[in-house]
């Protein structure tokens, strides 16, 4: 056993903690950054471009620096803890890692250098407004093939950034009825292509999630992006990468606010005294310390065991999902008892974290969803 | 320097060893007079025999006392593979993970070779002799005397809640030496025979039907020889050894054999015409318990790797001994609530489901998370230690 970062992973940490502070100055930055349509700013994309970071998990052939997941959840627990905003875990994540898992030669060295150089911002089309669960299975929108095309129609909900992406990835039904697992297909969609219509949701993290509606979409056959109606397996890989990742990014953020509390429960003097002097309140700081604590082992062991390709993975990033959203969430609530009425106004740092710590217990499947994989993997 | 929650092989070899050897030897009933602290009796030292005759006890002692000279991780790999069969600890446990290692750091060379190859071995026990009446989270208000009588220490008091007294070889003892110090600088440590003349012991049987002890002492004498390393250390050491102790007495792997019971149970029963494990709440109930199992064990697995790599340990062992007490307690209602009125049936009743195992464990869990330091304590450890916050 080790509990501890290589050479290379610690100095990335360092790189991003650094880079983050300068490139997301302060809480004025981030309300505008929801107020805005595009949700970031190109010299923020470019430079984390120039950094490396958006070909992390790509092979080098590919552009990439071929790092892995423990080294993915190095950086993504900085980017929590700097609340990032912006299409980098779409485009890295559900673009780049589904395209990597299932593409061809041609598509990945069509599209992984792309994105490895921040060129290109993608997304993946899957939740579903009458049940808006991951459960690749549940999948209505269809795809059907009409000579070298497919004709995509249906509706996606929650889409992440698929108003900035240039390319989405579109899971839809080409065979077999509803609630198979077999019968889902992936497809690679230019986001300009005639039949997409976008609508921008208005969400409590100030995130761009979208509605996308598919209306007679033609995409090419070459576009199918592994073995038609085997997409159910690649969805869930890329699941599993991307709610460990979200693990690491709520961690990160799980990790900021306790600093950010306990620095305040040091200096704000009632009753003349710091008020972390109150047992009251070191008991909530300790409650947000053991909480974050199980986030950091339990999130850094799901992605070691997706690095080493264990078939448990599967179970631990289910784990990991359930404890972590809800230690973030438990977090931020104290975060805000903590700094008291002044964590409440809108210009705090407190609202960015706790907003966020909503949005990310909802993404890639909330406790309940989690729980349930958990519960198949027990062999319930 | 990496990432890494696996064994190594050599490591992983001996906890094969365990486990084929305790799914051989460790029978029901041993494992539960250990899981149930009622005591070792003849079976329960028979298995300590066994397991150092395999061969499996000591890997991570010292060579001169028996040992193998290894990091741990030895000892911590055992006491999972004991948890993971209903076995809370090793047979004499306090001596082995507790009283053991502060004689390895701080008593003398005659001490050492008299009590660690006998400690090594599994052969002998202690009773940690350190709570009082007045003396509970508040340990160095502790009233109990042993005054320096030139040739021996003359010792009076009175201590409480010593559980393994009435079979324990060995009494632990914790007692102040200057009544004038203040308390962290004048209690000293020692060894007593526990059957020496002038110590009464009366049972205090408790709500879950375990067994401790009111030790009294009445001008007991200890020959000096059986001070544990210098006068007046003795709070001092009993701090130094805290967070170790909870390494060694905390462990979640103690309640992998509830999930498994409890997935069983959901398999086999039927609640109109189908499986309680097709329910989805019963499902969503015990998934929880496994998220906080896996969550809690990795704290532990942490709290380990950084004492047996020498770091320094603030807070992270506290932070495992509270989580662990308070998951003790959820795990408990859950599975009350999937038993729903069973839940209330001890062992021995008619249709006690899971041999009112639940049943015991919810009676028991209302120790854990006061027994060897409150949740309340503990959180103020983990909040001035572990984060920096000023003392109030």
């Amino acid at each position: 056993m080790d509990f501890t970062y290589t050479d290379d992973q610690k100095m990335l940490k360092e790189a991003a903690r650094r880079f983050l502070a300068g490139a997301c100055p302060n809480v004025e930055w981030y309300l505008e950054m929801e107020k805005e349509e595009k949700g970031y700013t190109p010299a923020l994309w470019n430079g984390m471009a120039e950094l490396g970071w958006m070909g992390i998990l790509f092979p080098e052939e590919y552009g990439g620096i071929g790092g892995s997941m423990l080294d993915m959840v190095t950086l993504m627990e900085e980017m929590g803890y700097a609340a990032l905003p912006g299409p980098y875990f779409s485009t890295v994540i559900l673009g780049g890692c589904t395209i990597l898992t299932a593409g061809s030669e041609a598509q990945k060295q069509e599209f992984l250098p792309k994105i490895a150089e921040g060129s290109l911002r993608m997304t993946l089309a899957l939740t579903e407004p009458a049940t808006t669960q991951y459960n690749p299975s549940l999948i209505t929108v269809k795809a059907k093939a009409e000579g070298d095309s497919y004709v995509i129609d249906g509706i996606k909900l929650f889409v992440p950034d698929a108003n900035v992406a240039d390319w989405m990835i579109v899971a839809a039904r080409t065979a077999g009825k509803d609630a198979d697992r077999d019968g889902i297909s992936l497809f690679l969609v230019d986001s300009k292509s005639p039949g997409i219509a976008m609508t921008l949701l208005k969400t409590v993290a100030g995130d761009k999630q979208c509605e996308v509606v598919f209306k007679k979409v033609k995409v090419p056959k070459a576009n199918l992006l592994g073995e038609p109606g085997k997409g159910f397996a690649v969805i869930e890989k890329t699941l599993q990468i991307a709610a460990v990742a979200k693990c690491a990014e709520m961690l990160g953020g799980s990790n900021k606010v306790m600093e950010l509390a306990v620095a305040y429960a040091k200096e704000r003097v009632q009753f003349g005294k710091a008020i972390g002097t109150f047992q009251a309140v070191q008991h909530l700081c300790a409650n947000m310390k053991m909480a974050t604590e199980q986030s950091i082992y339990i999130t850094y062991k799901a992605a070691w065991m997706i690095d080493q390709g264990m078939p448990e993975a599967r179970k631990f990033a289910a784990v990991a999902k359930t404890w972590v959203s809800e230690a973030y969430k438990k977090v931020a609530l104290i975060g805000h008892q903590i700094f008291g009425g002044t964590g409440y106004i809108v210009e705090h740092a407190m609202p960015i974290y706790s907003r966020r710590a909503k949005t990310g217990e909802y993404a890639f499947g909330n406790p309940n969803y989690q729980r349930e994989i958990v519960a198949q993997e027990l062999g319930l | 320097m990496a990432w890494d929650f696996g064994y190594t092989k050599e490591e992983e070899a001996y906890r094969q060893k365990v486990a084929a050897f305790l799914d051989k030897e460790l029978t029901e009933e041993i494992a539960r007079q250990n899981w149930e602290d009622l005591g070792l009796d003849k079976e329960g030292r028979a298995f300590g025999n066994k397991l150092w005759e395999s061969g499996l006890l000591g890997w991570s002692w010292p060579v001169e006392y028996g040992g193998k000279g290894l990091s741990p991780v030895y000892d911590f790999i055992l006491i999972d593979e004991l948890g993971k069969r209903w076995s809370a600890h090793v047979p004499n446990d306090v001596a082995y993970t507790m009283v053991g290692h502060t004689i390895l750091r701080r008593g003398n060379d005659a001490m050492k070779k008299e009590f660690i190859p006998r400690i090594v071995r599994g052969e002998i026990e202690f009773g940690l002799g350190y709570t009082e009446p007045e003396a509970g989270s508040d340990l160095a208000n502790m009233k109990m005397t042993a005054i320096d009588q030139g040739d021996y220490y003359l010792v009076n008091g009175q201590k409480t809640f010593n559980t393994e007294s009435h079979y324990s070889d060995y009494h632990w003892l914790a007692a102040k030496t200057d009544l004038k110090a203040s308390p962290y600088k004048g209690i000293s440590l020692f060894i007593v025979d526990q059957r020496a003349p002038g110590i009464t012991i009366r049972p205090m049987i408790t709500m879950s039907g375990e067994r401790t002890n009111e030790v009294f002492y009445d001008d007991v004498k200890v020959p000096k020889n059986r001070l544990v390393g210098e006068v007046n250390k003795g709070f001092y050491y009993m701090m130094e050894a805290l967070m170790s102790e909870r390494n060694y007495v905390f462990t979640p792997s103690r309640y992998y054999p509830y999930l498994n019971m409890l997935v069983d149970y959901a398999k086999k029963t039927t609640y109109l015409g189908k499986p309680l494990a097709e329910d989805p709440m019963v499902r969503q109930k015990i998934a929880q318990i496994a998220v906080e199992i896996e969550a809690t064990q990795l704290l532990s697995d942490h709290a380990r790797w950084m004492e047996w790599n020498h770091q320094t340990m603030t807070c992270e062992p506290e932070i495992t001994k509270v989580v662990v007490s308070e998951m003790e307690q959820r795990m408990v209602d859950n599975a009350m609530q999937l038993l729903d009125q069973y839940c209330q049936l001890e062992e021995g009743s008619k249709y006690a489901p899971l041999k009112g195992r639940i049943e015991w464990e919810f009676l028991h869990s209302f120790m854990t998370t006061i027994g060897a330091g409150t949740s309340e304590v503990g959180r103020t450890v983990i909040a001035t230690r572990g984060l920096g916050l000023p003392r109030g």
